[in-house]
């Protein structure tokens, strides 16, 4: 137990995810997404979407085209529905809980727009788009931990027994505004690959993320019959109260978010059977989430299999909690753990068992996603197969 | 660059102000234990500058309501944080559009070719306002940020009981629209009706 760790608390329902639907640079479907990881090739490639010509760096994994966020998420939402088999009727009854940066309309839109404009609104038009409720909408913009504390409040939420499901959708198609800012802000790896916790790692690089999920009570599950993806048996959430946007060096906020999660999971840390880190390839990050890795697990921390599959996918931004934790499902159920790429020779400052050169066949009966952000937010949440 | 943010009216109409939220968390059974507001005199004309924060005045606009709300909590309540398990805060931005502008200012700059200060790129998520609040008042809590109260209020509740915080700090903020009636910004700070989450249970599996 990390220092000044105290007791994490949850409602008595179990919950579970009996959905998925997923869109990134592999392409649209779980499927696409799960065989893209699992083939350790990097889907970063040069952008084309639009000019970056004034930018330091000139990659990013994006789908062709120009998708629409809004069909994009609304498609993924639909996805996991079908995938939940859940009915018109039972969608009509679930609420969205949604991740995004914010409504991409509104940056330039003229004044007598704006008011038709926001993050609720585009909520309640994906909600309207895949056939979900018209009430108890939320829209998440807590940067890269937006989605991932949507899922821990749609658990937690139905543990309590205030709701029986929520479909939680996520979604970032990368776009020149915050390519630019990412750009300026010297964030981005000119070297264009992600190297998480490697030596010699440049930092991140954007990529298409689209998630959805749908957590339902196991007992909503049960009563309608549905396909069980995972269960949904820990999260945390906690903040660093360090620094605007550094994370804390030693990573003590993130060290309490996995502690808590294993805690409401009822877990040790040498049971979980692999960690899909929140590993930016950042070079004062990844230390950090290796610090607070061993300072949560002790030992186990030597023991567990990480990746970070941001080595493949990219950055989702805010996205990236749901669609990491699909990843992380999906490469539980099929027993394939996704290599972290981009592994140039170790790092003593992230010593960490990484999955190296291939990915490893291993059937992990718990699995971790973990997410950090700006602000010193940090998020866990476990998994265990079903 | 950076400029005073010139505020409302006190009493004009727009944003929801601290009785909205006051009301929105006695409805998800949460006790306010503080309060501000911006503006909340004629004094309050101009919000003054936020050091790292530039061409918004969003981030300015929570620091200068949440740092009121929570000395207030403070004064009436004074935290021990040297203790093992000091009270714990969590931070819950509600915004319903965001900082749209720094947004607009990003756009406008991409769309002619022009660079963006880098500064802009840590303003660029409500987090890093957030992060400052955390590290300037040892708000050692979650940070979530919402577009709704009720959402932000349920999800305050739901915090405090699985004892992820103690006590949320709750922040409603939005811009004026151009020629509007200028920017509004509210806090409160809420505990558990028991002072701590009731109804207690886990792990997964042993209730």
């Amino acid at each position: 137990m990390t220092e000044g760790t105290r007791a994490a608390y949850r409602g008595p329902g179990s919950v579970v995810i009996t959905g998925a639907g997923a869109a990134s640079a592999y392409g649209r479907g779980t499927d696409a997404l799960l065989s893209g990881v699992l083939s350790g090739k990097p889907a970063f490639a040069p952008v084309e979407r639009f000019g970056t010509t004034n930018r330091r760096v000139h990659v990013a994994a994006a789908m062709p085209g120009s998708p629409d966020l809004l069909t994009e998420v609304a498609r993924a939402a639909r996805e996991a529905c079908d995938d939940a088999a859940l009915p018109a009727a039972g969608r009509a009854r679930s609420p969205l809980f949604l991740a995004i940066h914010g409504d991409p309309a509104l940056a330039r839109a003229v004044d007598a727009d704006q008011p038709g404009l926001g993050p609720d609104a585009f909520t309640a038009a994906v909600a309207d788009r895949s056939g979900l409720a018209e009430q108890g909408l939320r829209c998440y913009m807590s940067a890269c931990v937006s989605a991932s504390t949507a899922i821990a409040d749609a658990a937690a939420s139905i543990a309590r027994g205030r709701a029986d499901r929520v479909v939680v959708a996520g979604g970032y198609l990368v776009e020149p505004d915050q390519f630019a800012l990412f750009d300026a802000g010297r964030a981005l790896a000119a070297d264009g690959l992600v190297r998480p916790f490697s030596a010699g790692r440049r930092g991140l690089l954007l990529g298409d993320g689209v998630g959805a999920v749908v957590v339902e009570s196991q007992e909503s599950a049960r009563a309608r019959q549905a396909p069980v993806l995972a269960r949904l048996t820990g999260w945390g959430r906690t903040g660093d109260a360090f620094h605007p946007v550094q994370p804390h060096p030693e990573g003590h906020g993130l060290a309490r978010a996995v502690t808590a999660a294993l805690q409401r999971a009822g877990l040790a840390g040498a049971d979980l059977g692999y960690i899909n880190a929140h590993g930016s390839g950042s070079p004062h990050s990844d230390p950090a989430e290796a610090s607070a890795l061993r300072l949560a697990l002790g030992e186990a921390a030597g023991i567990v299999p990480v990746s970070s599959t941001k080595s493949l996918h990219g950055q989702a931004l805010e996205a990236s909690g749901v669609l990491e934790l699909i990843v992380t499902m999906l490469v539980a159920r099929k027993g394939m753990l996704p290599v972290n790429a981009g592994f140039l020779g170790p790092d003593e400052e992230c010593r960490l068992t990484l999955v190296l050169g291939d990915a490893l066949a291993s059937t992990p009966e718990y699995a971790m996603s973990l997410n950090a952000a700006f602000g010193g937010a940090n998020t866990a949440l476990v998994v265990g197969l079903p | 660059m950076t400029t005073p943010t010139h505020l409302a009216s006190p009493g004009a109409a727009g944003v929801l102000g601290t009785a909205g939220l006051q009301a929105a968390a006695v409805a998800a059974g949460l006790a306010v234990s503080a309060s501000a507001s911006l503006p909340e005199t004629d004094y309050d004309a101009e919000v003054p500058p936020l050091a790292g924060f530039i061409d918004s005045p969003f981030s300015p606009l929570i620091a200068e309501v949440a740092g009121r709300a929570v000395s207030r909590r403070d004064q009436c309540c004074p935290r021990d944080q040297t203790a093992p398990h000091g009270v714990v805060i969590a931070i819950v931005l509600v915004t319903a559009r965001g900082d749209v502008a720094s947004a607009a200012q990003v756009a406008a700059r991409v769309d002619t070719g022009r660079r963006v200060p880098p500064l802009h790129f840590f303003q660029s998520v409500p987090n890093a306002v957030a992060g400052y609040l955390a590290a300037r008042w040892q708000l050692t809590g979650p940070i979530v940020c919402v577009s709704g109260v009720t959402a932000a209020m349920d999800a305050a509740a739901l915090l405090i009981e699985d004892a992820d915080a103690d006590e949320a700090l709750i922040i409603s903020v939005d811009l004026g629209l151009t020629g509007g009636a200028g920017h509004r910004a509210a806090a409160v700070v809420v505990t558990g009706p028991t002072g701590r989450g009731a109804d207690r249970h886990g792990p997964e599996g042993a209730a």
